[in-house]
């Protein structure tokens, strides 16, 4: 939470958005024990389609960091939204990842941040899954998960935060 | 932060102990000389909300602000 949150922020509910096509997967099988471990945090797993995509904005919000092959989105009520594009994949030194956007820009939920191809990603043996994170968040908020196995469009509800209580 | 990245760096064995360093986004990668010099404990108290070690390679998990915390500890080396 941060200083600008209001009451009436902190009672909505977050709807965080699918931010590749692809299938719904736990947190926990993500090949990675920062993540499988909810280290920085709760949510859910995409494995995405291989082939060419826009990974897009999950949350309306600032785009407080971007990296090649992640950003983290806060949101109006202050909350942080990490999407990371594949495992390991700093170490392609951007190569493949094109962004739209840049760092400290709004973004719209569903507005394209960076092209990649996760067939490429894994290709060179990389697991492409992207984890969507909510950081420093209670893992009992994240609520709705879409069922694991689930087929998601890019864009569709994968889950929810809150309300607080 | 600039406390807060003494008090990391000072957790992983100082800056004599410090191979290597990259920051992911919600990570500091790091490769240390001797991995028995690494206090977990102190680390966890600097703000890490977790530490991964693998041999020499340390995984300190402090949260997106791991590539200003990275740029601070090497200001400081």
């Amino acid at each position: 939470m941060t200083e600008e949150s209001t009451e009436e922020n902190v009672v909505k509910t977050l709807h965080v958005l699918s931010p590749v096509p692809g299938v719904c997967t736990p947190l926990g099988r993500v090949p990675d024990s920062v993540f499988a471990q909810g280290l920085v945090g709760p949510g859910v797993a995409v494995a995405p389609l291989p082939e060419p995509i826009d990974a897009v904005a999950p949350v309306d919000g600032r785009l407080v960091k971007l990296h090649s092959h992640a950003f983290v989105i806060r949101t109006p009520c202050g909350r942080g939204v990490l999407v990371h594009l594949g495992i390991d994949t700093v170490k392609l030194n951007g190569e493949g990842f094109v962004p739209h956007v840049a760092q400290g820009e709004e973004v719209k939920a569903g507005q394209a941040i960076i092209s990649w191809d996760p067939a490429a990603v894994a290709a060179g043996g990389r697991d492409p899954i992207c984890p969507v994170v909510v950081l420093d968040t209670p893992a009992e908020l994240v609520r709705n998960i879409t069922t694991e196995g689930t087929e998601i469009a890019s864009g569709s509800p994968l889950f929810t935060v809150g309300p607080e209580n | 932060m600039g406390d807060k990245a003494e008090r990391i760096l000072a957790g992983l064995g100082g800056a004599e102990n410090l191979v290597e360093m990259e920051a992911c986004i919600t990570r500091l990668r790091t490769e240390v000389k001797d991995a028995s010099l690494v206090d977990q404990a102190a680390l966890r108290a600097a703000g890490a909300h977790g530490v991964l070690c693998s041999g020499t390679v340390i995984q300190v998990v402090v949260g997106p602000e791991a590539d200003t915390l990275a740029e601070d500890i090497e200001d400081l080396l």
